[in-house]
């Protein structure tokens, strides 16, 4: 057995010479328990300014209904297919809107078997590309893109989750694992909007400011000498009061021209589309806007006759805004759920959890628009081709925003890489 | 009243809808396979011809006047068939999005069909000319999302056809006019959660005139805390129509699901409701005595009843099954 | 770093002993031992430590590490104006004998034990009170359903359900061991831990399930596992030592005694009754091998790093659930003398926590003035440790009360009237700080505008006393006593002096800021 890697093996390879706790330099002990190894290319992602919005499609969204249907067959549902602008694929007759521009931004994955079908373990698989371990949890990608592509010293959150339903939330099990409360996510859910953004009455806007700077100087004389990470993260939180204050502007919609709210829809969904296009716009790394609750377990078509059209509006408006605005060069969208529905279909006329073939999408920056990765069999049971698992949805992501999949992680002195060894990311549908 | 079940055909599809010629067992089913299917209930082996044309989902059936079977589907057709050979013999696009049901009325001359861009429309049974386009339903849910146009009925005297849909809304026409003469509200067939699952649920899938065509009834399920589910008591509303009150709510706590067919029965005294969620239910409420005298599970979800008064005898269709009971009345 | 003059005298001789002999003299204090290693590592490295902290420094990190808050301003000041040579000794004294003591530690082991599942706080409190021995309270955890004090229950019944989740918590939390790696395939660099470890481990725990509610263990089971090459294996009773305790005779009972068990079991979770303890507990076994002499390192060493790290900020072994031998300590003839020390003196818990607080390393001063801060592994000047929630809580409401006005002429004085000042309010807001911890943002946004801060904090006590002293210097040196726990220096004195004066028109809300000002200092955030 080679001992290059850990152990050869798919659940966790990592190199000799870091677990034994290699020499601490300089640099590593300034940073005190280092959670990335490589700064210089933590530089360059920042430099490259990349940002990702996830459309989390709470409850696990159809893929017979979306991306992968099936007209004609026993499991195809009532619902026709629709031609696409890439000559020779069919995406399901409800999403219209982004077939007409599938050419222009968007790879299709079909061949998804994540094989954990329950909302929990799916939602956190999902999040993150694999499982937690026993006595390890891993940071999900709002965590880990915050921690990447985030400013030390920004001036707006680094992770934001927007979930305003209440079902299926708790399931959703997002958080910076061992990265730390650092790069936790602002969980929005009622209302849009950060806590404790409001200056209090109590206090004028001239003396707000200068008790802070009385804090700085305090905190300057105690920190010369005691350099350490969780010594400097107490100022970098101070630090980033009057910019997340001022960032509250951001999840107001009604700034926002009513044409432009026009466009995104009536609903809740499309106006929380358009906070995140605000909020990636001013610099946040990382939106996840969930849209619940999709588990349609009974009438499976009332529902996704429903909220597929829904879908197909927000998306293909939040694209073309994004493209408008030139934003989609260094953004990348990405619709996925906890996993897919079965084919099979229940006298209620819905349709129940299946992770064993289903889709999810990516669209922007570092993807080959058009492609379409994967072949599920004729009715959709079961993968016939290019069968990728939660593992190679994500190393394609990090891929497609220009981060090494094999990069590593730290806890400790002990090497986590982005991906398990021996996961590749799907080329095909890179740029 | 006793139900004994007669036979029971298990099917590998699902059966949305039938059409039966008075006094004939041979009914015509149609189905999520998008076939039409004869059969004869009467037979041992009951399978009879085919009918292919369908390109999606059949939802409705009707036999006019002339011994034509008329069929709608989610494809948006209206699609008539010589009976005798099984082809089709004329083709519509009857809607723009996708069609709900097909009703004939009592003469068998005309045929209405519903669908989901909310507009009902009225054709010659024979010619397929189209007579008429009655809209009077909103194209969107208050909460702004694609609304659906269930089912249809004409009144026993063929003057009026009601029309329901997603949000409890439903209109009488008077065909003559194609005006509608009274609208009625029944909100609680529609579940909308804005706030755990942010969707709706539900619709009134099933109308029914008492034979005197005063009362109508109007069937889906009640409200639902859990919109993944069918978790709602089977409803039934029962209105003067004419006078716009309602006379009757009927639901039941022991039977969860969607009333997808109503019939008036014992000229207007019962009304048998059939339907289901994951499981189905029939169940029998006397009008007068405004209570429910009877109810059973169903095999199957059913989607449509028939009752052939010739025989006695229940038909019902629905989720993987044909079944067929005896009705014996009680004095 | 300085060169020599840079350093005292008594260093230079103790450097001298040190390279005379590198180990403590046989009847060394824990103290002795702790500098006598650290010094000569830090020697060798040659490294000089930095300035041993200050008495108000030195007071207010202690009272934070064994009462859970920073000390009362009486407190140091008294403490401050102590002549005596052996002062620190009865400082200590007074802190670890006090009601605070236990509390606190009750609430920073229940912390690390079980990570709030099934937390067993209340247990912990009495068990710090009595003194209990670490081997007792070990004991007292792991065969709660055994033993008439069922106090620590919760752990095992918040646990019971995932018995390989149970192991390995119970490995990381008594021995520094994870080896959750070892589930699958052998560990290819530790040799100490193959997946016959793991599933030694396991073993002792796989006769233990819940019934009803209540936690029990059964008198059979055995486990198998396949190796990655496919072999079928039965799992041996394997400590992490490598001792085997598999009995040659591994009877199991036939199919017909199995089930009329099950169904034995089964009635008494209908009846809600609890089951009959086994007759030979697979868990009280491990708990008295663990114990064992010869096999009680991996127990003692644990214990001590956790200790250690508490009281330090780093553990000798770090992580601290990667005790093995490919990771080996920054002192490894400390962490060995200690952990014998340990076990010879009854794993009593006070004596060590007295012994470490005593030695000159844990009383280095925080600041480092050269250029290039050595390793933290050599503990050449202590590290700043973020307040935990417990911390933070109560020294926000202490520093905030009118301490002019505590009471003492209840019992035991003015140590009471502290504790009951400080009070733990919110403290689930906080965060608790683990390695790497840092402060998020929120935290920083409900400090700067939470209504309820400053309704807490800012409007308190300490605004009133302040607003009673007329002379601005006055005013400014005992808002940073009571804050921070030490005079204010001449610059802070004209600087706040300046802020109060531009401010003569909203003199009460000046005084708010200024307190608001020293509370969310870095100074006032960590202990240093």
């Amino acid at each position: 057995m080679s001992r290059n890697s850990f152990c050869g093996s798919q659940d966790h390879a990592m190199s000799r010479r870091r677990f034994l706790g290699a020499t601490t330099t300089a640099a590593a002990t300034m940073a005190g328990v280092g959670v990335f190894g490589d700064r210089a290319l933590a530089q360059a992602l920042k430099q490259k300014d990349k940002r990702v919005i996830m459309l989390w499609l709470a409850g696990g969204a159809s893929q017979l209904e979306t991306w992968d249907p099936k007209p004609g067959r026993p499991t195809g549902g009532p619902f026709f297919d629709t031609a696409t602008s890439v000559p020779g694929v069919r995406i399901s007759e409800l999403m219209p809107l982004v077939a007409a521009r599938l050419h222009r931004h968007t790879a299709l994955i079909r061949s998804l078997n994540t094989e954990n079908g329950d909302h929990g373990g799916g939602s956190v698989l999902m999040m993150r590309g694999r499982k937690n371990e026993p006595n390890l949890e891993y940071p999900d990608l709002g965590s880990i893109l915050a921690h990447e592509l985030g400013q030390a010293d920004s001036q707006v959150p680094d992770y934001v989750s927007i979930y305003s339903q209440t079902e299926g939330r708790n399931f959703s099990k997002i958080g910076p694992g061992f990265l730390g409360s650092r790069y936790a996510p602002v969980q929005l859910t009622d209302r849009m909007g950060l806590e404790n953004v409001t200056r209090p009455g109590s206090i004028s806007e001239l003396d707000h400011h200068q008790r802070a700077d009385l804090r700085s100087l305090w905190s300057q004389r105690f920190a010369r000498g005691r350099e350490n990470e969780a010594v400097g993260s107490h100022a970098t939180a101070y630090g980033r009061v009057a910019g997340l204050m001022a960032s509250d502007r951001l999840f107001d919609v009604s700034r926002e021209p009513q044409r432009v709210r026009d466009r995104y829809g009536p609903t809740q969904f499309g106006e929380h589309a358009l906070i995140a296009r605000r909020l990636i716009e001013a610099g946040v790394p990382f939106v996840r806007v969930a849209r619940a609750w999709w588990d349609s377990h009974s009438q499976n078509f009332e529902s996704h006759q429903e909220l597929v059209p829904e879908l197909d509006r927000v998306m293909s408006t939040l694209l073309d805004d994004l493209g408008e605005r030139g934003l989609l060069d260094h953004t990348l969208v990405i619709t996925t759920a906890e996993f897919g529905r079965t084919p099979q279909i229940n006298p209620s006329l819905g349709r129940d959890h299946f992770a064993t073939a289903w889709s999810s999408t990516l669209s922007g920056v570092g993807v080959n628009p058009g492609a379409v990765y994967g072949k599920t069999d004729a009715d959709g049971q079961r993968v016939a081709d290019g069968e990728v698992g939660a593992g190679e949805f994500f190393a394609t992501i990090f891929q497609a925003l220009g981060i090494d999949h094999e990069h590593e992680l730290y806890v400790g002195a002990r090497p986590i890489p982005l991906v398990n060894p021996g996961i590749e990311p799907i080329r095909e549908v890179l740029a | 009243m006793k139900l004994a079940e007669q036979r029971k055909i298990g099917r590998q599809d699902i059966l949305f809808c039938m059409a039966r010629a008075a006094d004939s067992s041979r009914v015509f089913c149609g189905s999520s396979d998008f076939k039409v299917y004869e059969l004869d209930l009467a037979a041992d082996e009951p399978a009879r011809r085919t009918f292919s044309g369908h390109r999606s989902y059949v939802t409705g059936a009707a036999l006019t006047a002339h011994g034509t079977l008329v069929t709608c589907g989610y494809d948006r057709q209206l699609v008539w068939w010589d009976v005798e050979s099984g082809k089709p013999f004329r083709r519509t696009i009857a809607h723009e999005r996708w069609a709900r049901k097909v009703a004939a009325s009592p003469d068998g001359t005309l045929v209405a069909s519903v669908a989901d861009d909310m507009v009902a429309r009225v054709w010659n049974a024979w010619t397929g000319d189209l007579l008429d386009e009655l809209r009077g339903h909103e194209p969107l849910t208050p909460q702004h999302f694609h609304s659906m146009l269930y089912t249809c009925v004409f009144s026993p005297d063929g003057e009026f056809l009601a029309t329901a849909d997603r949000v409890g809304h439903v209109v009488v026409w008077e065909l003559a006019s194609g005006n509608p003469v009274a609208t009625l509200e029944s909100p609680e067939h529609y579940t909308w959660d804005p706030r755990q699952r942010r969707r709706s649920i539900g619709g009134v899938r099933s109308l029914a005139f008492a034979p005197d065509g005063n009362l109508l009834a109007v069937g889906g399920v009640g409200q639902i805390g859990n919109v993944d589910g069918l978790g709602g008591k089977a409803l039934v509303h029962v209105y003067d129509w004419r006078r716009g009150e309602r006379t009757h709510k009927f639901e039941h706590d022991g039977h969860k699901g969607l009333v997808e067919d109503l019939h008036f029965l014992r000229d207007g005294r019962q009304l048998l409701a059939g339907g289901g969620a994951q499981k189905g239910f029939l169940l029998l409420v006397d009008v007068e005595r405004q209570e429910f005298v009877y109810d059973t599970e169903a095999p199957m979800h059913v989607h449509q009843l028939d009752l052939d008064l010739s025989t006695n005898q229940l038909i019902a269709v629905g989720h993987g099954a044909v079944v067929v009971w005896q009705m014996d009345d009680e004095a | 770093m300085k060169p020599a003059c840079f350093f005292g005298a008594s260093f230079v001789m103790t450097l001298v002993a040190v390279t005379a002999s590198a180990q403590p003299p046989a009847e060394a204090t824990i103290f002795e031992a702790v500098d006598n290693f650290i010094d000569t590592r830090m020697a060798e490295a040659q490294v000089s430590p930095a300035p041993p902290a200050s008495d108000t420094t030195y007071i207010r990190r202690l009272t934070l590490d064994l009462a859970g808050r920073i000390p009362a301003v009486a407190e140091v000041q008294s403490y401050v104006a102590a002549a005596d040579s052996d002062k620190r000794g009865r400082l200590v004294d007074r802190l670890i004998e006090s009601a605070e003591f236990p509390e606190y530690m009750a609430t920073r082991f229940d912390w690390f034990i079980t990570a709030g599942n099934g937390g067993i706080r209340n247990y912990l409190s009495t068990a710090f009170q009595e003194n209990r021995g670490w081997d007792q309270v070990f004991r007292d955890i792991l065969l709660a359903d055994l033993s008439t004090d069922q106090g620590a229950l919760d752990y095992l019944k918040s646990r019971v359900a995932d018995t390989d989740k149970l192991a390995n918590e119970v490995s990381v939390t008594f021995f520094g061991v994870n080896i959750s790696c070892a589930k699958c395939h052998d560990h290819p660099l530790v040799a100490d831990w193959t997946q016959d470890h793991f599933y030694g481990m396991k073993s002792f725990f796989s006769r233990t399930f819940e019934n009803g509610g209540y936690v029990a263990e059964r008198d059979y089971g055995l486990v198998s596992y396949q190796t990655v090459d496919g072999d079928q294996r039965q799992a041996r009773l394997l400590f992490l030592t490598g001792k085997d305790v598999t009995p040659e005779d591994l009877s199991e009972p036939n199919e017909e005694e199995r089930k009329k068990a099950e169904a034995r079991f089964r009635e008494l979770k209908k009846k809600e009754e609890a089951p009959p303890q086994p007759k030979h507990s697979l868990r009280r076994q491990l708990a008295e091998l663990a114990l064992e002499d010869g096999q009680n390192h991996f127990f003692a060493r644990a214990i001590v790093n956790r200790v250690w790290h508490q009281l330090f900020g780093r553990g000798l072994v770090m992580p601290l659930d990667q005790m093995h031998t490919e990771n080996p300590p920054s002192h490894p003839e400390l962490l060995t003398w200690l952990a014998d020390d340990f076990v010879a003196h009854g794993y009593d818990l006070r004596r060590l926590i007295r012994g470490l607080v005593l030695s000159r390393a844990y009383a280095r001063g925080s600041r480092w003035e050269g250029s290039q801060r050595p390793p933290t592994e050599l503990f050449a000047a202590a590290i700043p440790r973020p307040l935990t929630p417990t911390q933070l809580a109560r020294s926000l409401s202490l520093a905030t009360t009118d301490q002019s006005q505590l009471d003492c002429e209840v019992p035991n004085g003015l140590q009471q009237a502290v504790a009951e000042a400080a009070e733990a309010r919110n403290a689930d807001r906080f965060d608790q700080p683990e390695d790497g911890f840092q402060i998020a943002a929120d935290e920083a946004l409900y400090f700067t505008n939470s209504e309820e801060f400053e309704k807490q904090y800012l409007h308190a006590g300490l605004k009133q006393q302040l607003l009673n002293i007329e002379d601005r210097r006055q005013l400014a040196d005992n808002a940073v006593w009571a804050t921070l726990c030490r005079a204010a220096d001449e610059e802070e004195l004209q600087l706040l002096g300046d802020y109060l004066t531009e401010r003569e028109d909203r003199r009460e809300q000046a005084i708010e800021q200024l307190i608001w000002g020293l509370l969310t200092s870095s100074e006032f955030r960590f202990n240093h």
